[in-house]
């Protein structure tokens, strides 16, 4: 599960990344934002339990 | 065993408390920090004394009757303060059914509308639902949430699904055919008429090739749920939620209670007189939910005033989540009658597991005089001869008499005389005024 959160965390810097390099792109940023949506959902359905 | 999400679906217990208290914390500080209802309602208390699920049980509940009056001349219109993003983030409404009173708004934003999806996808599959299947949903959704619900979830989980809204019952019998659909999602009331007018249309609904169903929006008392599955040769699912609080609990294949979506809701099962402990397995409890992680319309210990038993630890599915072996009802519709609590779900269950030939009914209470009388209105097939009828309106008494302990009277309609309902029936009408 680790290997999946820290992919998790890769896809999260990438879009926070596309919303900074596209950011007079309102098409890329929304959907940089979709994406972030879906990094909060796969982080909640992955929770770390220390064990 | 197949799962949606293996991970968390079979996390041991003790993992699943502790994450769901963590999950509890950030939720608690969210709600507190975001919308003005939970700023007032929790001062006093910080995240950081939230050290176990008993120090939880010192907040208090939010109650369906706050939310209303938060919304009321409270900005922003409409959702007053409830809200838990700013306005702009607000993409789609929702209202509850206003069956107790003045609906509640609720606003879900882009985010809180997926986690409320990604929840119902886990009800959908352990239902047994897959993308094999062409799932009909005989409604228009209008403002309400459950088959908007059902509709996103289907499509997320890989069905392909009929919005068979704006068609009559015979339109959607049509339908139905015509699309070969082999799955639905609908109110249990709903699914029976379906059934009811595909016969006087001279069509056995089992020739429809229906697989599965997955009953919403009201209860599904074991022996309707049986008498649907007869009807239509398939298998019946129930889940349980509401707008407030979203889908949070389903029956998985074992079709044997319901699994509480876990670790999206905290679920505290509560004993009925004092709401303070939890109850032990078998026993009857309030549930009391906390959704943990929907931050457009944060709800932080939400009494919903049903009544459920608490199921096992174990299921033979494998999923390690609190389940929930039946709900009982909604404490709003026990009531007294000639001083005995009464329970309009024990009249469904008699009439639908013994009285296979009525076909739609209706309970009206009333005062005359002193005293409170009961009168069933029942709608029977119309294949049954007069003198039948009557003997059925005889035998209705005495069953009624031995589960209720309350004598009724019984009253056969014509045929078409009752409602008949497509979302939230109401077979029970209290006219005492006092009640």
């Amino acid at each position: 599960m680790d290997e999946i959160r820290n992919e998790i965390r890769n896809i999260e810097k990438s879009a926070e990344r596309l919303k900074v390099l596209a950011k007079e792109n309102n098409a890329i940023t929304k959907n940089a934002s979709i994406i972030l949506t879906f990094v909060y959902l796969l982080k909640f359905i992955t929770p770390a339990t220390g064990q | 065993m197949d799962y949606w999400n293996r991970f968390t679906e079979t996390m041991p217990r003790e993992a699943l408390n502790k994450v769901e208290l963590e999950y509890f914390r950030t939720m608690f500080s969210y709600a507190k920090s975001h919308a003005p209802l939970y700023a007032d309602k929790l001062k006093g208390i910080e995240a950081a004394d939230l050290k176990t699920f008993d120090d939880i049980k010192k907040i208090p509940f939010t109650y369906k009757e706050e939310l209303r009056k938060w919304q009321e001349d409270v900005e922003p219109f409409p959702y007053g303060g409830l809200l838990g993003v700013p306005i702009e983030e607000v993409s789609t409404f929702r209202q509850t059914s206003g069956t107790t009173g003045r609906p509640v708004y609720v606003p879900e934003s882009y985010e809180s509308w997926q986690w409320r999806i990604e929840s119902w996808c886990h009800i959908l599959w352990m239902a047994g639902f897959r993308p094999r299947h062409r799932l009909f949903l005989p409604f228009g959704y209008n403002v309400y949430v459950a088959f908007w619900e059902a509709h996103y979830a289907a499509e997320k989980v890989g069905l392909e699904v009929i919005p068979g809204g704006a068609l009559d019952t015979k339109g959607r019998v049509n339908k139905i055919i015509e699309l070969k659909a082999n799955a639905m999602a609908g109110t249990p009331t709903y699914v029976l008429n379906i059934a009811q007018e595909a016969q006087a249309m001279g069509i056995d609904p089992k020739s429809f090739g229906i697989e599965r169903i997955l009953g919403a929006g009201e209860p599904l008392p074991e022996a309707t749920r049986k008498r649907i599955e007869a009807t239509y040769n398939c298998k019946m699912f129930d889940h349980i939620g509401s707008t407030e609080t979203c889908g949070f609990a389903g029956m998985c294949e074992a079709q044997n209670g319901l699994h509480v979506v876990e670790p999206f809701f905290l679920v505290e099962l509560l004993d009925t007189e004092t709401l303070s402990k939890e109850v032990a397995v078998g026993e009857q409890g309030v549930i009391v939910i906390t959704a943990l992680g929907r931050r457009s319309f944060p709800v932080v210990r939400f009494n919903t005033n049903d009544v459920a038993i608490k199921g096992p630890d174990t299921c033979e599915c494998g999923r390690t989540s609190l389940k929930l072996m039946e709900i009982v009802g909604r404490v709003d519709d026990i009531r007294k009658i000639r001083g005995v609590l009464f329970s309009p779900k024990t009249v469904e269950q008699l009439i639908r597991s013994e009285f296979p030939d009525i076909v739609e009914y209706e309970i009206v209470v009333t005062r005359e005089g002193i005293m409170d009388e009961i009168l069933v209105r029942v709608e029977v097939s119309p294949k049954l001869k007069a003198e039948d009828a009557s003997a059925l309106a005889g035998r209705l008494k005495e069953r009624h008499k031995i589960k209720t302990n309350l004598s009724c009277k019984v009253k056969i309609e014509p045929e078409g005389t009752l409602p008949r309902y497509d979302l939230k029936s109401k077979r029970f009408k209290d006219m005492r005024g006092d009640h």
